[in-house]
């Protein structure tokens, strides 16, 4: 800093290097315009600005915009305040300049500054025995006390390194702060902040050793936005005091040195009083006279001059801040790029390498590739191990040749040991028309030869499909050129794909469809894949094939149609089975409506029959009902029959109840007015009233049997039989008949009436017997698979054959009623309950020889 | 005392020659007294339940015994049979019919409604007299009966 404020000011210097004392001159020149200007200071800001025992500003920026105003002639007020008014009181004009301050983006817009005559750096501030904060990073989340306005509190808010900052009026309360733990830390400039710390006594902060590069502080005298004139002023002063060594002089009042150089600097001083002054002053007042003229043009000329120059500084300072920028620019490309990039020296040797080249080398460190030989480290050896000669390596050669190359087919070794497929550039760097090195751009390609690889792959793979289809493949351009024609369309067509190749579509047709094809074609929609369209193909051998299309259309990337691509499907042998099979179908469908007529004959005679058994079932129909109308009647008749039975029960009683009574009422009131004639009438009208009560009887049973229901149990017949004849036949009859009864199988039967046939043939037996000299009885059966014949033979009166069918009819007797008395209806009630039952009845006699009476009766009830 | 209300028993018959022959009867069985004979349904039932022409008769003096025959106009004697079974306060009087029928239909029922005798008129009078005085003698001097007691 020093030496370059130095250099500035010699060179400044130089362009006064006419004049003997630039200061007196420039004095004498700005004596005529002379400018009275009011700068502030602050009074804590050592050692820059400060004040003296007697309140007045004093400090190395004081000294030093004292001397510069001086220099050209400024007369200089000086007040005293607090920096954030103050810097205000600049901005709104109120004052004309400042002393110290410290150039930040934040304040170009207010101010405009001089050259920068002293770079500070920034500081962190802690106590004694802090643990915890050792960079700008730690201080996040502290509490950061810092003077109000002060540039350490815009550079704390721009890097944003803490949300927690006290801004205090100034640096002292800021260390106050952090003394009394109010605080963490304080930023501030690191020399100014240790001289401030002496000042208040404070021993127990202490700076941070730690760099921080983005608070660097470069400090001016500024001067009111706009205002070039003070500022040209003040820039001239500068480069005076700068460049006759009162910079220097104030610099050493104010940071010290050895105290023996101090010493030198005096003793030349007193010597240049001494010896020097008065002579100077005789020269002085000589040249006043003889330059005056001529200082008077000069001046003018120099001030121009100066104005030029500081231009031009300008200029240059502001070329090298962009060649700084670009420079930083080109780095970032550099490293943002995804190529590797690196530079090689006419040696081979790696100049430099961006980052990308590192990691796809596989290098951590770049200086395990600076400097290095690079067809030895990366480029040694072919992609099968084999050594790859440096004098071989295209790099060299082309580089060497000052030419660029560009080679996709080679490896580049990894760090690691591995290799990858690598495509690279090389551009020479010359210099005077000579190369003295080359760049090399490369990145990897593994990728994309796989890639390259499978695209290769599916290309044969389609031209296979597409060669050796068994479907005929046809490809053609936008003018209906044939591009493309597998082998199975040339066997379809029998044209080599050689004859074909870019010839109209239209010599695949014949000629009398061509027309035709062609529009259908033409008429296919886009993206028709699923559309099939039937066209005729020519074959040379004059033969016409069918051929059924499906096609799809082929784009290229801006989705132009290109190309069109047909798949056919040769159905010419399948039409002809069509044909036949037509041709079948119709002959089937004259014999199936030969077959359907006499189908139709045979059901119309069916139907036919059909109706004639529905006639019959109406018929049966008719029958059936009147079947019911006839059971409905007989149902009738039936029921009427048993009210009749029950009336004459009831009904013809009566009356004979009343003649046998009152005869009994005559015979007992009237005894003695009869005599014996009388009375034998009287009984015989009693006897025949009692006959016909019997006859009712009688017939009212046998009427009943005709309605009973048959209750069937299995009767023991053996057991029955003796049963009734001991019960009917009185003592008498068991002393003079022979009653045989011989083995009677068991059968179904309603008990209560067999019992009534037992009863009645058993009874009859043992009554024609009575008079016979034979008294037996003999009952058997006989079993007839189907029925049971049971059998009662007697050896009594028997009867004449001759009338034997009025045996079993009703009141119908053979005997009279002094032979054999009763009613004549026992064996019309034998009869009616065999037959009942399903059985038959019969019998053999002969007069007086005996009567056998016969039963059957099935087995199956 | 009015006969009507100390009859003993009760004839119900439509034929006069069959009533008179079994007061006949009765009167051979020395069981005449308080003997009333009625013609048919109806009026048996007005008897009974004190309707009609026998309105103002004794309602605590009910018959020892009812004969009742099934023939008769108007309510047939199974009717009347089962209104005298169906009352609580009839129900106890007994029963008996004495009628011309055999058929086992009328028997059945009868029994089935309640009645306590079922005797079939005989032709023979002889056997007729026999018959009324078996019942005679069982219902009103065997038979021990509610009716009345209370």
């Amino acid at each position: 800093m020093n030496n370059y404020l130095k250099y500035l000011g010699l060179v400044l210097f130089a362009i006064n290097s006419n004049l003997i004392s630039q200061n007196i001159i420039i004095n004498s020149s700005v004596t005529e315009s002379p400018l009275e200007i009011t700068i502030a200071s602050e009074p804590d800001y050592p050692p820059y600005c400060i004040v003296d025992e007697n309140g007045n500003a004093d400090g190395f920026s004081i000294d030093l915009i004292k001397a510069a105003t001086k220099a050209v002639g400024i007369k200089l007020n000086i007040k005293i305040g607090v920096w954030n008014e103050i810097k205000n009181d600049l901005a709104i004009g109120k004052i004309d300049a400042l002393p110290l301050v410290g150039r930040t983006p934040e304040r170009e817009s207010l101010y405009d500054f001089t050259l920068p005559y002293l770079s500070l750096h920034g500081a962190i501030f802690v106590k004694e025995g802090t643990l915890d904060i050792d960079s700008l990073e730690d201080l996040k989340g502290k509490t950061i006390s810092v003077m109000k306005g002060d540039n350490a509190e815009e550079f704390i808010l721009r890097e944003n390194i803490s949300k927690t900052v006290i801004s205090t009026h100034t640096f002292e309360e800021a260390f106050h702060m952090l003394e009394n733990g109010e605080s963490d830390a304080v930023i501030t400039q690191r020399i100014m902040g240790i001289k401030l710390l002496e000042n208040m006594g404070i021993k127990t902060i202490k700076p941070l050793d730690i760099h921080i590069p983005q608070f660097r502080q470069d400090f001016c005298f500024a001067v009111q936005k706009g205002n070039r004139e003070l500022l040209t002023k003040l820039n001239e002063g500068l480069s005076i005091i700068i460049a006759n060594n009162t910079f220097n002089e104030i610099q050493l009042k104010w940071f010290g040195t050895t105290s023996k150089r101090e010493l030198d600097i005096k003793d030349i001083l007193w010597m240049s009083v001494y010896i020097f002054i008065p002579l100077f002053i005789i020269m002085l007042v000589i040249s006043i006279f003889l330059l005056n003229r001529k200082v008077r043009q000069k001046t003018k000329y120099l001030e121009n001059e100066i104005l030029e120059h500081n231009k031009t500084f300008n200029d240059l300072k502001l070329q090298k801040d962009l060649l700084s920028h670009s420079e930083q620019q080109i780095r970032l490309l550099l490293n943002s790029t995804a190529e590797g990039i690196y530079g090689i020296d006419q040696k081979g040797n790696c100049t430099f390498c961006n980052r990308s080249a590192l990691n796809l080398l596989g290098y951590a460190d770049i200086n395990s590739v600076i400097g290095k030989n690079m067809h030895q480290l990366i480029h040694h050896s072919h992609a099968n191990k084999s050594k790859y000669l440096e004098e071989d390596c295209k790099i060299y050669i082309a580089f060497r040749k000052g030419k660029e190359i560009h080679v996709s087919n080679e490896v580049l070794w990894k760090a690691d040991g591995t290799y990858f497929d690598a495509e690279y550039f090389s551009y020479p760097i010359k210099q005077d028309g000579k190369s003295i090195g080359a760049v090399i751009t490369f990145w990897d390609i593994t990728k994309d030869k796989i890639i390259k690889d499978e695209l290769k792959k599916t290309k044969e793979y389609l031209e296979n499909l597409i060669n050796y289809a068994q479907a005929p493949i046809i490809v053609w351009d936008t003018e209906l050129n044939i591009e493309r024609f597998n082998r199975a369309f040339e066997r379809l067509t029998g044209l080599k794909f050689d004859e074909v190749i870019g010839k109209n579509i239209d010599i695949i047709f014949p000629g009398n469809s061509r027309e035709e094809s062609i529009r259908l074609i033409n008429s296919l929609k886009i993206d028709s894949r699923s559309e099939t369209i039937e066209i005729e193909i020519k074959n040379i051998d004059g033969s016409i094939k069918n051929v059924l299309w499906n096609s799809a259309k082929i784009y290229d990337s801006d989705n132009n149609l290109i190309a069109t691509i047909a798949q056919g499907n040769d159905i010419t042998e399948r039409k002809v089975a069509e044909n036949e099979l037509k041709k079948i179908k119709d002959n089937l469908e004259i014999e199936v409506q030969k077959q359907t007529a006499e189908l139709n004959e045979k059901l119309k005679k069916l139907d036919k029959s059909q109706r004639a058994m529905l006639y019959m079932i109406e018929d049966l129909n008719e029958v059936t009902s009147e079947l019911k109308n006839e059971r409905r009647k007989l149902e009738l008749s039936n029921k009427e029959l048993e009210a009749f039975s029950y009336s004459v029960s009831h009904d013809l009683r009566a009356p004979l109840r009343a003649i046998d009574g009152f005869s009994k009422f005559l015979e007992e009131d009237f005894s003695n007015k009869l005599d014996d004639e009388g009375k034998r009438l009287l009984k015989v009208i009693r006897e025949n009233a009692k006959k016909m009560d019997r006859l009712i009887a009688d017939m009212l049973n046998l009427s009943r049997l005709s309605r009973i229901e048959i209750n069937y149990t299995k009767i023991d017949m053996e057991k029955m039989v003796e049963s009734i004849y001991n019960e009917i036949a009185n003592d008498n009859d068991k002393n003079t008949f022979e009653f045989n009864v011989e083995t009677l199988p068991k059968v179904n039967g309603d008990s209560t009436l067999i019992e009534q046939v037992w009863t009645n043939l058993i009874g009859n037996a043992i009554k024609y017997s009575q008079k016979s000299q034979i008294k037996k009885i003999v009952i058997s059966a006989e079993d007839k698979e189907e029925y049971i014949e049971y059998k009662i033979q007697d050896f009594g009166a028997g009867f004449n054959e001759k009338y034997v069918s009025k045996l079993f009819g009703v009141f119908q007797r053979l005997h009279t009623e002094i032979e054999f008395e009763g009613t004549g209806v026992g064996l019309a009630i034998v009869k009616r309950i065999i037959h009942r039952h399903g059985g038959e009845v019969w019998a053999k006699g002969e007069i007086n020889k005996g009567a056998t009476f016969y039963f059957s009766l099935p087995k199956k009830n | 005392m009015d006969k009507q209300n100390i009859v003993e028993i009760l004839i119900v018959e439509d034929n006069p020659n069959d009533a008179e022959m079994a007061l006949r009867a009765l009167k051979k069985n020395n069981l005449t007294n308080n003997v009333l004979v009625v013609v048919d349904g109806e009026e048996a039932l007005d008897f009974i339940f004190h309707k009609n022409k026998f309105v103002n008769r004794d309602g605590f003096n009910q018959p020892k015994i009812i004969l009742l025959d099934l023939k008769l106009p108007k309510v047939d004697g199974l009717e009347v049979l089962k209104e005298l079974k169906n009352n609580e306060e009839t129900k106890m009087i007994p029963v008996i019919v004495l009628t011309s029928s055999k058929e086992e239909s009328d028997i059945l029922e009868s029994y089935k409604l309640g009645v306590n005798s079922y005797i079939v008129k005989p032709v023979d009078f002889d056997k007729f007299v026999e018959a009324v005085r078996q019942l005679g003698l069982y219902w009103l001097l065997l038979n021990e009966s509610p009716v009345n007691r209370s």
